[in-house]
C-alpha cells in the first residue's frame, strides 16, 4: 500500500468516524441537539481528530524511524570482507538500498526468480540503476534481507496505523454523549495545532544554525579562524593541487557592503519619495494604476536584472563615466551591481511604506492640518515620525534582500574579490563566492568547500545584527498613535 | 463672578465674528448644507445642535476650509471672518487654519512629547523668537486649557500617553497655542468620561473670553450648560438660531421643539 493510498484511508476513517460520533452523540439526547454540550459538528470533529491525528502521528514516526532502524540492522549482518577496497559500508549500504528497489520494479514484473547473478546485474542495469560496486554475492543477500525485512516492516506498519486509528475512533465515538465536553477538547486541538505550526517555524531556524554552526566549527578546525576574519585576500587554491588557500572574509564583506550600500542609496529615496507621492497627493484613479506597475518590478526575476546589468547598464556606465573619468574599463562595476539592485529594491520599500503610511490615522492630518500646518509640513512633521518604526522596517527588509542577493553581483559586479574604494571597479560579495566554492566537484572536507558555511553563518550574524539594530532604533525613536 | 459674565456676554454679543450668507456644500451628489445663513458673535460660546447626519459638522468645518481638504466636497455662497471672504481665492486656507483652531471629537494628539504637541503650531508659523519665548507659550498654552499643573512634570513624555480628557485638554491647548481667534469644536466630549466633561466644559466656558467659540455637541444638556447662542440643524437645514436660553425654553420652530423634547432625533 502506497503512501497517498494510506492517507486516503485514514481519511475516509477520518470521515467515517465523524459521522458516527456525531450521530451517536444526537442519538444519546433523543435527537434534540439542544440538549447537547456542544453543537453536533463538534462530537463530529472529535470523532475525525481522534480517528486521523494519532494515527497520522504514528505514521510519520515510522516512516522516519524506520529506515534508521532497518539499515544499522542490516549493515550490522554485511560481511567486513565482502565491503570492496576503498569503499566504507556507508557506500554499501546505498548500493543495497538500490539494488532493492530496482529489485522491486523487476519482481513487480514477475521476473526474477532462478536467475544468475550475471542476469540480474543485466536486468538490473537495464532498469536504469547505476551501481557503485558490482553484484557481490553478499550484496544481493544484503538487498534481498532488506527488500523481506522492510516489506513486513511495512505491513506491520500498516496494521498499528490503522489499529490506532480505530482505537482512536472507537474511543471518540464511546465518548460522544450529551454531556461530553467535545467543543472543549477539539479547540485545544486546534490550539495545539497552532503551536505545532509556530513552533516548527522556530525550530526550522534553529535548525539551519546548528547545521551552520557545525560545518563552520568543522571549518576552524582545519582553518584558523584569525586569517578567516583578519585576511584581506581572497585566493582559494583547489584542494588536490595542494593548500594554501588564502581564505579572507574581508573582500567579501567589502564587496557586500559596498554593493548593498549604493543600492540602498538609489532605493530608500526613490521608494520613500514614491510612497509618499502615491499615498498622500496622487489621486485615487493613477494611484490604483501607478501602485501595481511599481509592483510588477518586484516580480521580475533577479536573472533579469542581471542581464539588465550585464548588457545594459554595465556597459552604459563604462563609456560614459568609468572610461572618460579614467576610474576603470571594466563593464561589471560595484557602481553596475549596486544601482540595478536599487531599481530591483524601489518597490519593496516604497509598496510597504506606502502600507504603513497610508495606517495612519486620518486624525493626525486633520489635526495637523487644522493647526495651519501645510500637506508637506504634515507629512515631514506627523506622517513620517508615526510612520518611521514601519519605514525602518521597509529598509531593512531591502537591506537585508541587497545583502543576499546573488544573481545580479554575478552579471553586474563580477566575481574577483577585490578591496578597493573605487565603485567602477568589479568586486564580488559573499554569497556570490558561497555558491562558487559549492559549485562543481566539491569535498565537503576540505576547508576551501567548508569556508562557505563560515561565510553563510557571517552574514547570518551580520544580517541579524541589523535586525536587532534595527529593533532598538525603533523602539528608542517610534511615536507610537496607538 | 456671574454678574461679569453678564456683562461681557453683552459686549460678545454686539460684534459679529462670522457671518455666513447662503451657504451650499454639496458632498458629490449629495446636498449636505442647504442655504444657512448665520452671525456667530465674538467672545461667545455658540453651539450647534441636531441629530447626527444634520450637517452640523460639516458646517463647522467650511469655517476653517477643513472640507478643502476632502476632494468630493464643494462649497457654495459666502463664509466671512471679520468682514473677510475666506474663501476668496487671495485667501491661503493655512492662514486661515492658524487663525481658527480646531479640536476633534476624537482627542488626537501627535505622537510626540506633550511639549511637541503644544509647540507644534508656534513652530510652524514662527510665533516664537527663542527658546525661552517658545517655553512661555507653551506654559501659556497648557495654563489655559488647565493642563499645566498636571503635565508640568512631564512634558517630555509621549501625549499619548495621558488619559483621554487629558489628551483632548491637550489638542485644546495646542489649538490656543497659535492664537486663534476662533476656536472650532466638533462634540470635543463625546469620548469622555463625565469628570472630563465637565473640566473641558469649564475650559470651554474661559475660553470664552479670549475667543469666538464654536461648539458642536450631541447633547442638549451641554448645548444648554456651555453656550450663549444655539443654532438646531436639521436635514442639512438651519431651523432656528437664537439664544441658548430662548432656544430651550421657548422655540419657534416646532421641529426644534420636537428635536429638545425628544420626539425627533
Amino acid at each position: 500500500m502506497s503512501l497517498p493510498m494510506i492517507l486516503l484511508a485514514l481519511a475516509v476513517l477520518g470521515t467515517v468516524s465523524f459521522i458516527l460520533s456525531r450521530k451517536r452523540a444526537i442519538a444519546s439526547v433523543g435527537g434534540d441537539a439542544r440538549r447537547l454540550h456542544s453543537l453536533p459538528t463538534y462530537y463530529g470533529m472529535h470523532g475525525l481528530l481522534m480517528a486521523m491525528i494519532p494515527a497520522a502521528g504514528l505514521l510519520v514516526a515510522w516512516l522516519v524511524i524506520q529506515p534508521l532502524m532497518l539499515e544499522r540492522s542490516i549493515a550490522a549482518d554485511f560481511p567486513e570482507s565482502a565491503i570492496p577496497e576503498g569503499s566504507t559500508i556507508g557506500l554499501v549500504m546505498s548500493d543495497v538500498r538500490r539494488v532493492a528497489d530496482a529489485l522491486d520494479r523487476v519482481a513487480d514484473q514477475g521476473a526474477l526468480a532462478g536467475r544468475s547473478l550475471e542476469e540480474l546485474e543485466a536486468v538490473i542495469a537495464d532498469g536504469g540503476t547505476a551501481m557503485g560496486a558490482d553484484l557481490s554475492d553478499a550484496l544481493l543477500t544484503a538487498a534481498n534481507d532488506y527488500r523481506a525485512a522492510r516489506g513486513s516492516l511495512n505491513m506491520i506498519m500498516l496494521v498499528a496505523v490503522f489499529a490506532v486509528g480505530l482505537i482512536g475512533a472507537a474511543w471518540a465515538w464511546k465518548r460522544s454523549e450529551g454531556e461530553f465536553r467535545a467543543r472543549n477538547v477539539v479547540e485545544t486541538g486546534v490550539l495545539i495545532l497552532l503551536v505545532a505550526a509556530a513552533s516548527i517555524a522556530i525550530l526550522t531556524t534553529l535548525g539551519i544554525v546548528l547545521s551552520m554552526l557545525f560545518e563552520t566549527m568543522n571549518f576552524f578546525q582545519q582553518y584558523d579562524w584569525k586569517r578567516f576574519f583578519l585576511s584581506a585576500t581572497w585566493d582559494p587554491s583547489f584542494s588536490g593541487r595542494g593548500g594554501g588557500s588564502e581564505l579572507g572574509i574581508i573582500p567579501l564583506l567589502w564587496g557586500t557592503l559596498y554593493i548593498s550600500l549604493i543600492a540602498l542609496i538609489v532605493s530608500v529615496p526613490i521608494g520613500l519619495f514614491a510612497a509618499i507621492y502615491l499615498s498622500e497627493y496622487a489621486g485615487k484613479k493613477f494611484r490604483s494604476i501607478a501602485k501595481p506597475l511599481i509592483e510588477i518590478l518586484a516580480g521580475i526575476p533577479t536573472i533579469v536584472y542581471g542581464l539588465f546589468a550585464l548588457i545594459t547598464v554595465g556597459p552604459m556606465l563604462r563609456d560614459a563615466i568609468a572610461s572618460p573619468l579614467g576610474l576603470g574599463s571594466s563593464a561589471s562595476s560595484v557602481m553596475t551591481a549596486g544601482l540595478v539592485m536599487g531599481i530591483m529594491l524601489i518597490p519593496f520599500v516604497s509598496s510597504l511604506s506606502d502600507d504603513i503610511i497610508n495606517a495612519v490615522p486620518q486624525a493626525m492630518r486633520d489635526g495637523s492640518l487644522g493647526l495651519g500646518a501645510t500637506q508637506s509640513e504634515t507629512i515631514k512633521q506627523v506622517i513620517i515620525p508615526a510612520a518611521l518604526p514601519g519605514i525602518v522596517g521597509a529598509v531593512l527588509l531591502a537591506a537585508s534582500r541587497a545583502i543576499g542577493e546573488t544573481m545580479i553581483v554575478v552579471l553586474g559586479a563580477g566575481a574577483a574579490a577585490k578591496l578597493d574604494l573605487n565603485p567602477f571597479e568589479a568586486m564580488t560579495t559573499v554569497t556570490v563566492k558561497i555558491v562558487s566554492q559549492l559549485t562543481g566537484d566539491t569535498d565537503f572536507a576540505s576547508p576551501e568547500t567548508l569556508v562557505a558555511f563560515a561565510l553563510g553563518l557571517t552574514l547570518f550574524v551580520i544580517t541579524l545584527g541589523l535586525n536587532v539594530l534595527a529593533l532598538y532604533i525603533v523602539r528608542k525613536y517610534r511615536e507610537q498613535y496607538e | 463672578m456671574n454678574d461679569m459674565r453678564l456683562t461681557e456676554r453683552a459686549v460678545g454679543t454686539q460684534t459679529t465674528k462670522i457671518t455666513a450668507r447662503a451657504v451650499q456644500v454639496f458632498y458629490g451628489d449629495n446636498h449636505a448644507i442647504k442655504d444657512v445663513d448665520v452671525d456667530i458673535a465674538d467672545k461667545t460660546v455658540t453651539a450647534f445642535i441636531g441629530p447626527s447626519g444634520c450637517g452640523k459638522s460639516t458646517f463647522l468645518r467650511c469655517i476653517n476650509r477643513m472640507n478643502d481638504t476632502i476632494s468630493v466636497a464643494r462649497v457654495e455662497g459666502d463664509i466671512l471672518i471679520d468682514g473677510e471672504d475666506i474663501y476668496d481665492k487671495r485667501v491661503d486656507p493655512v492662514q486661515l487654519r492658524a487663525k481658527v483652531g480646531m479640536v476633534f471629537q476624537k482627542p488626537n494628539p501627535f505622537p510626540k512629547s506633550i511639549y511637541d504637541n503644544v509647540a507644534y503650531g508656534p513652530r510652524i508659523h514662527g510665533l516664537a523668537r527663542d527658546k525661552a519665548d517658545l517655553d512661555e507659550i507653551v506654559e501659556r498654552s497648557l495654563r489655559r486649557a488647565a493642563l499645566w499643573d498636571e503635565a508640568k512634570d512631564r512634558l517630555g513624555e509621549p501625549g499619548t500617553g495621558l488619559s483621554g480628557g487629558q489628551q483632548q485638554r491637550l489638542c485644546i491647548a495646542r489649538a490656543v497655542a497659535t492664537s486663534p481667534e476662533v476656536l472650532l469644536m466638533d462634540e470635543p466630549c463625546s469620548a469622555l468620561d463625565p469628570i472630563a466633561t465637565a473640566q473641558v466644559e469649564e475650559l470651554i466656558d474661559e475660553l470664552r473670553q479670549n475667543y469666538s467659540v464654536v461648539i458642536v455637541t450631541h447633547s442638549m444638556q451641554q448645548a444648554a450648560r456651555v453656550s450663549q447662542r444655539t443654532a438646531f440643524f436639521h436635514l442639512g437645514n438651519l431651523v432656528e438660531y437664537g439664544e441658548t436660553g430662548k432656544i430651550f425654553t421657548s422655540p419657534e420652530d416646532p421641529r426644534t421643539e420636537s428635536y429638545i423634547s425628544g420626539r425627533i432625533g
